[in-house]
C-alpha cells in the first residue's frame, strides 16, 4: 500500500538529510585552505494530475480548477559557490593565494592535470615545488640547492638568489588556469578539482592577465565557509526535517485511527 | 445509509489528497522560488432520487500562493531574486514558454543559461547562450553583460537580457512540469519595469506554521469522517437487530 502523503513526506526527509550532509561537509572544511562551500540544490518533483480543469463535475457543470498533486522534492545536485575566501598572511615564502579567479595546476600521478585554489606549497628534497600531498606544480618549478629568498611575483614569476650571485635568477613562472564555467569543475577531494565537459577547457596564462587573479606571496586563501551562515542553514534544515517527520506521524495516526475504529 | 458511507468515503479520499498537498508544501519548504499549493474542497451536488441534500466533496487547487518568499543573500553572481511579482521566462520541457520565480542560474557545457532545476532561461530572443567570458554580470534590469576572454575589464558588453514577464491580469497555473504556464497556452508580456537583485535568492514561500495547522486540521476532519463511518455501521446493526425474527 502506497500512501501519497507518507511518500511525499519521505522525499522531504531524504532531501533534508542530504542537505544536512552538505552542511556538515562545509563545516568540517571551515579551516581547509582554498575550500569552496557547496550548496544543495532542491527541485520540486513532477505533479500528478488528478482532476483536469474543465472536466465534468456532474452532468451540467465542469471543474473550474483542477487537482494536480505534487510528489515532493529531491536534491537536483550540489553547486560549488566560488566566492573568494579570506586571504590570511602567513609570511611563508612558498604560501600563495590567488586574489580573483583562477586555479593552480598540479600534476596527478596518472599524468593528467588537476586544479586547486590551495597554495600551501612545499619543496621536495630535490627542490621541486609540490603540494603538501607531493603533487608537482605545473609547469615544473625547480629550486636549485642553496637558493635563498625565493620571490614569487603577482604574475607568478619565481625568482631566487643563488649562492655566489648578486642578482636574482628567474626560475620559471607559475601559471594560472581559468575556466569559462568554474562551477562545472568536479571535486576530486584533497583540495583538488578536475576539468569536465561542463567546465570547459582551461585557459592558462600569467596571473593578472585576461581576467585571471593576481598571486600574493606569503598568504593563503582560507575556506569561504561562513560558520554563522552554515549554522543558520543547519537549524533551518533541522526544523524542516522535523516538520516532515511530523507529517509522517500525522498521516500514520490517521490511518491508525481508521484501522482501529472501522 | 449506503449513501452516507459513500459521502464519507469520498470526503476521506479528498482529505488524504489534501494531506498529500500539504506534505508536498512541507517537503518543498526549502526549494528555491517554490510557490505553495492551495487546496480547497468544493461540493458536488448529485441529482437523482430522494432529497437534494446529498453533496459529496472534491478537492481542487484553485492555484498557488503567489506571495513573495524570503530573500536570502548568497553573494553568487548568477543568483538573482526577482523583485515584485514579475516572473522569469524559461523554456518548459515541451518547448513552450513557462514561468518561474527560481533564480539560481547556472551555465551548461555549451554556455546555455539554465535555472537550478535545468530549464533554459529565455531572453528576449529565445534561450540565452553566453560566449566564453572572464566575467558575467546580471544588472538590475535583467540585462546580462560579459567581459569576453582577454577583453578589457572596463568595457563590459551586453549580450542578452532576461525576459521578466508580468503575470498581472493573466491566468497562470502550475502544470505537471512544476512550472507556471498561461492557462490557454499564451505568452505573458515583458515587464519593462521589472527588476532583479543580484547575489540573492528567493526561498520557498511555504508558511510552516500554516502548513502544520492545516495538517492537524486535515487529520481531525479525517477522524470525523471515520466517526461517521462507524456511526453508519452502528445504524446498520441497529436496523438489522430490530428486524431480526424473535427466536
Amino acid at each position: 500500500m502506497s500512501n501519497g502523503a507518507l511518500q511525499v513526506a519521505r522525499t522531504g526527509l531524504d532531501a533534508q538529510n542530504t542537505k544536512m550532509r552538505v552542511i556538515a561537509n562545509n563545516l568540517a572544511n571551515v579551516n581547509t585552505t582554498g575550500f569552496k562551500r557547496d550548496r544543495a540544490n532542491f527541485e520540486t518533483l513532477a505533479y500528478q494530475q488528478r482532476i483536469m480543469p474543465g472536466a465534468q463535475s456532474d452532468a451540467a457543470n465542469k471543474f473550474a480548477t483542477g487537482l494536480a498533486l505534487g510528489t515532493g522534492v529531491q536534491v537536483a545536485g550540489t553547486m560549488r559557490i566560488d566566492t573568494q575566501g579570506s586571504v590570511q598572511t602567513t609570511g611563508n615564502a612558498l604560501d600563495l593565494a590567488i586574489e580573483g579567479p583562477g586555479y593552480f595546476q598540479v600534476e596527478l600521478p596518472d599524468g593528467t592535470n588537476a586544479y586547486t585554489r590551495a597554495g600551501n606549497f612545499n619543496l621536495t628534497a630535490e627542490g621541486q615545488l609540490v603540494t603538501p600531498d607531493g603533487l608537482p606544480v605545473v609547469p615544473n618549478i625547480q629550486v636549485p640547492e642553496g637558493a635563498t629568498s625565493i620571490t614569487i611575483g603577482a604574475d607568478g614569476t619565481v625568482s631566487a638568489s643563488l649562492a655566489g650571485q648578486t642578482e636574482a635568477t628567474e626560475l620559471g613562472r607559475i601559471e594560472i588556469a581559468n575556466f569559462v564555467n568554474p562551477s562545472g569543475l568536479r571535486s576530486l577531494g584533497n583540495n583538488l578539482l578536475a576539468e569536465t565537459g561542463a567546465s570547459g577547457a582551461p585557459v592558462v596564462g600569467a596571473g593578472g592577465e585576461e581576467g585571471r587573479g593576481l598571486l600574493r606571496q606569503g598568504s593563503l586563501e582560507g575556506s569561504n565557509v561562513n560558520i554563522v551562515e552554515e549554522l543558520v542553514d543547519m537549524i533551518e534544515t533541522q526544523r524542516a526535517y522535523e516538520v516532515n517527520s511530523k507529517m509522517i506521524q500525522a498521516t500514520d495516526e490517521m490511518l491508525q485511527f481508521a484501522n482501529q475504529q472501522l | 445509509m449506503d449513501k452516507m458511507v459513500h459521502t464519507s468515503l469520498r470526503a476521506m479520499q479528498g482529505i488524504m489528497d489534501r494531506q498529500t498537498a500539504i506534505a508536498h508544501n512541507m517537503a518543498n519548504a526549502d526549494t528555491t522560488g517554490f510557490r505553495a499549493e492551495i487546496v480547497t474542497a468544493q461540493s458536488l451536488y448529485l441529482s437523482g432520487d430522494g432529497l437534494d441534500s446529498r453533496a459529496t466533496t472534491s478537492e481542487v487547487m484553485p492555484g498557488a500562493d503567489m506571495n513573495a518568499g524570503a530573500v536570502k543573500s548568497t553573494g553568487r553572481p548568477l543568483d538573482i531574486a526577482i523583485n515584485g511579482d514579475a516572473m522569469l521566462a524559461v523554456q518548459a520541457p515541451d518547448g513552450n514558454e513557462a514561468y518561474t520565480r527560481r533564480g539560481d542560474l547556472m551555465l551548461t557545457e555549451s554556455g546555455l543559461l539554465t535555472t537550478g532545476d535545468g530549464h533554459p532561461v529565455l531572453g528576449e530572443g529565445g534561450p540565452v547562450t553566453l560566449p566564453p567570458a572572464d566575467k558575467i554580470t546580471i544588472a538590475k534590469d535583467g540585462s546580462i553583460s560579459i567581459i569576453p576572454i582577454g577583453g578589457d575589464p572596463n568595457q563590459p558588453q551586453q549580450v542578452a537580457r532576461l525576459k521578466l514577464a508580468s503575470p498581472v491580469g493573466s491566468d497562470i497555473a502550475k502544470r505537471n512540469d512544476t512550472l507556471f504556464h498561461v492557462k490557454d497556452d499564451g505568452v505573458l508580456p515583458s515587464d519593462p519595469d521589472a527588476s532583479v537583485t543580484t547575489g540573492a535568492l528567493e526561498g520557498s514561500n511555504v508558511n510552516m506554521t500554516q502548513a502544520l495547522v492545516d495538517m492537524i486540521e486535515a487529520s481531525r476532519s479525517w477522524e470525523t469522517q471515520v466517526k461517521l463511518l462507524t456511526t453508519a455501521q452502528q445504524l446498520d446493526e441497529g436496523g438489522a437487530s430490530i428486524m431480526q425474527m424473535p427466536r
